[in-house]
């Protein structure tokens, strides 16, 4: 299989880790070379925080070089930007709505920019997608699920390589049983969102 | 149903040939248990704490092999090089600067041996990810005459770290086994082998002019660790682990994580070449690397931090008279700074060799530089509800920011973060406490440490013992929140848990400080905040060592455990009718679950944990807890 490079971007904590092993567990089932780079440790703490999922037989480390990613996935909106410089120009970003205001929008030493000014940007990359994931995610039953949501709109855009029934199966695999409904309604929701554009 | 698979079944699981996603820690931790392991021991630190997380998990669940958390790396590589020599294979685990800690023991190990095989984990930081600094622990095996593997990827991980088993019971020495954070840190699907039984029983035979290292007995020795550093460059001349893939005129040298990236960048440029990819990175194959470069025109060496192997390649040339450029950080090609990237690859390959790069990363810089907007930055902090926070908060007041603030190894760290800006000195860890040593010997200032609980027993104590008895009159503030938060929540010896998940008597830091002869103690929990002040204020007009222990569970394990139990967690609320907009909660306390919408402060009831600090802190009582229906 081609290259294929996807990046999930956000804030440490919110379960950015977890989706792409969800994503790589199901790129494993599907007999693919896959890398996922994750960071644990400091950034952590609430700290902007990257996870990569790299398949293809040429993928040899966990690191997206410089416009290379095809799909970048992101809840809090401005993450999405931090990452752009890795954007490919056929890529596609998923952006959800959330704003997180780090510490120093808080203390007046920053300015949050407006959703016009960030997605504009984004635009300039490449084409966006906007979901509006918490609210899909608290509809599945979680807010914790926003990651899901996201790659629910993903998929539903054939934006992952990977069959449906591989994704479910992997979530499954990934998560305790507890979190299954909660987390496949999540993906379906986040399919739906996206369904006919 | 698809049953999910924990990580103690998978690592434990004798089925080869089957392949699992497994993180390059978690594939280091089924080596070892596929090499027999019998002992492992560790101090928690990014990004080696997975390793021992996994066997935590193992140990727990079956009760074998045998795993602690150790007070620290030196102890931890001092039982298991115990453990080795009593027959029992074992393995130490620590991050980078851990080694420094164990460097003690580590640079006499060699002198003595082994018997079972003992595998010394190092994981470097590349880049400082997560640590105060990104040293090249590949020369603690040159300086300690230690074999060491490097692996590249987390299938390698998983089978060096059998074969650093092998390798130490073949030559009875310890093996370095040294990975990297991007390592640590990188999923892949990893290919199960089998399981070997343990070595059987444990036993220690005495042979002290072996063991006893007095001079007369390390003498002796010394010549025997330089055989044995013979033997193995022989192993590493026949060894697999070192390979040359592909071919051409053009010869490039790596090892580790950069491998994967010499890959992607040949792939990239369209070029051609030779790689001589060395696993077995001490001691090196001389005969081979000199074969490898007199074929060649020129030789690229790649890799990350300091010039190990090309330093080392250009004396293995000159020795041979061999006449060829070899190129690397020596001509400023490849810098020793930082973590490579598959990019900083490309380019410095791109420029030893004299290759045109195409410019779409100049394109890309131009672009991301001159973007309309700016993004605010966005650093790790202290969580919501923390109670770090608090600490801090209380510490700014009882202090009015006038003391000096030496910090240590820990989430607290992240109190250099603003507003809270209480961090001013840091080296390593326990050194909060040495450092206010010093600094109150020599000035007439107060001084105010800050340490946390698990940072406190691995190497806070001895500084303690060192304030107490020279009568420095250092303030020491503990901030006990029950846990090895920031590597993950691992257990400590004031917690009451034990590496094998069973319990035992937490050792209180107030009765350590106590029975030391610190004339001042006191435990304070931070979330009650005037009490907190009123205590911290008191220990600032003491005369003499003063230690306060500011007890409060970690905010994530508190929720963690709330979520389990099914209880429910009751976010605070701004009263905007009361609200003056005083800007106290968000500017001065900052908590992460604050929001201010530019004339009333709110709280994310997402983020918010339900603390009640900021409640307390709000001049006009204008937060309360929401009312639950």
């Amino acid at each position: 299989m081609k290259e294929y490079n996807l990046l999930f971007t956000g804030v440490g904590g919110t379960g950015v880790v977890t989706a792409a092993r969800i994503v790589a567990t199901a790129a494993i089932a599907e007999g693919l070379n896959v890398r996922v780079g994750e960071i644990h440790g400091m950034s952590q703490r609430l700290g902007a925080v990257t996870s990569t999922v790299r398949i293809g037989d040429s993928v040899h480390g966990s690191i997206i070089p410089p416009g290379k990613a095809d799909l970048i996935l992101t809840v809090e909106l401005i993450e999405a930007l931090r990452c752009a410089d890795r954007m490919n120009t056929d890529g596609t970003f998923i952006v959800g709505m959330l704003h997180m205001a780090p510490t120093a929008v808080l203390l007046d030493r920053a300015t949050y920019p407006s959703d016009e000014e960030v997605l504009n940007e984004l635009k300039k990359y490449a084409s966006v997608v906007t979901v509006d994931a918490v609210r899909l995610a608290r509809d599945a039953g979680s807010v914790m699920s926003v990651n899901i949501v996201l790659v629910g709109s993903a998929f539903g855009l054939g934006k992952i390589p990977l069959k449906e029934k591989a994704i479910i199966s992997a979530l499954k695999e990934v998560l305790r049983p507890r979190y299954h409904e909660v987390n496949i309604k999540a993906f379906e929701l986040g399919m739906k969102a996206v369904a006919g554009t | 149903m698809v049953k999910p698979m924990d990580i103690a079944e998978i690592l434990t699981k004798d089925s080869p040939g089957k392949q699992f996603l497994l993180l390059g820690n978690e594939a280091v931790a089924r080596g070892a248990i596929e090499a027999g392991l019998e002992f492992a021991a560790t101090y928690p630190g990014t990004p080696s704490s997975e390793i021992g997380d996994s066997l935590f998990r193992v140990a727990s669940k079956y009760k074998q092999p045998y795993f602690q958390y150790s007070t620290n790396e030196k102890v931890a590589l001092e039982a298991a090089g115990a453990a080795s020599i009593a027959n029992t294979r074992a393995m130490a685990i620590m991050k980078h600067v851990g080694l420094n800690v164990a460097s003690d023991a580590f640079m006499t190990l060699n002198y003595i041996g082994v018997r079972a095989g003992l595998v010394i984990v190092s994981a470097d930081d590349p880049g400082c990810w997560s640590s105060q600094n990104e040293q090249d622990n590949r020369f603690y095996a040159m300086l300690g005459d230690t074999t060491m593997l490097e692996p590249a990827d987390p299938q390698e991980a998983k089978d060096m770290t059998v074969a650093a088993f092998d390798l130490s019971e073949k030559l009875e020495q310890p093996v370095l086994l040294r990975i990297t954070t991007r390592l640590s840190h990188t999923r892949a699907g990893v290919n199960l082998g089998s399981i070997r039984p343990p070595r059987g029983e444990a036993n220690f035979e005495r042979e002290p002019l072996r063991f006893v290292t007095v001079p007369a007995v390390a003498r002796r020795r010394h010549p025997i660790l330089v055989e044995k550093v013979r033997q193995a460059r022989e192993i590493a001349e026949q060894s697999s682990w070192n390979k040359i893939i592909g071919e051409g005129s053009i010869g490039i040298i790596t090892s580790g994580v950069s491998y994967n990236y010499v890959r992607e960048a040949l792939d990239f440029l369209g070029i051609k070449a030779a790689i001589l990819k060395l696993g077995m990175t001490y001691p090196l194959p001389k005969q081979k690397i000199q074969e490898f470069i007199s074929s060649k025109e020129k030789v690229v060496v790649v890799e990350e931090l300091k010039p190990y192997l090309e330093d080392q390649t250009r004396a293995f040339a000159q020795e041979k008279g061999i006449i060829i450029p070899i190129l690397g950080k020596a001509q400023g090609f490849f810098s020793e700074i930082g973590e490579y990237t598959p990019r900083r690859v490309i380019e410095g390959l791109g420029k030893a060799l004299d290759i045109d790069i195409p410019d779409s990363f100049a394109e890309i810089d131009e672009k991301y530089s001159n973007m309309s907007v700016e993004i605010p930055s966005r650093p790790p902090i202290l969580c919501a509800g923390c109670p770090h926070r608090a600490t801090f908060y209380e510490l700014a007041i009882a202090t009015g920011r006038k003391a000096i603030y030496p910090t240590d190894i820990g989430c607290y760290t992240l109190a250099i973060q603003p507003p809270i800006e209480l961090a001013d000195l840091l080296l390593c860890m326990g050194s909060s406490i040495g450092t206010a040593c010093g600094l109150t010997a020599v000035l007439d200032k107060p001084v105010v440490g800050t340490i946390g609980d698990s940072t406190f027993f691995h190497a806070g104590f001895a500084g303690l013992v060192n304030a107490v008895y020279n009568q420095h009159p250092v303030k020491i503030i503990v901030v006990d929140n029950m846990s090895t938060a920031m590597t993950g929540h691992q257990p400590h010896p004031g917690t009451g848990l034990t590496g094998m998940g069973e319990t035992s008597t937490p050792i209180k830091i107030e009765d350590v400080a106590r029975g030391i002869g610190v004339p001042f103690v006191e435990v304070i929990d931070p979330l009650q905040v005037k009490e907190s002040i009123r205590i911290l204020r008191k220990a600032m007009k003491f005369d003499g060592p003063a230690v306060v222990v500011s007890r409060s569970i970690c905010a994530l394990l508190e929720i963690g455990q709330k979520r389990r139990a099914g209880e429910k967690i009751i976010p605070f609320e701004v009263d905007t009718d009361i609200c003056q907009g005083c800007e106290v909660c968000t500017d001065k306390l900052s908590c992460p679950a604050a929001t201010w919408d530019g004339e009333h402060a709110g709280i994310d009831p997402v983020l918010c944990v339900g603390c009640g600090v900021c409640a307390q802190v709000c001049p006009y009582k204008a937060i309360k807890r929401r009312e639950t229906k």
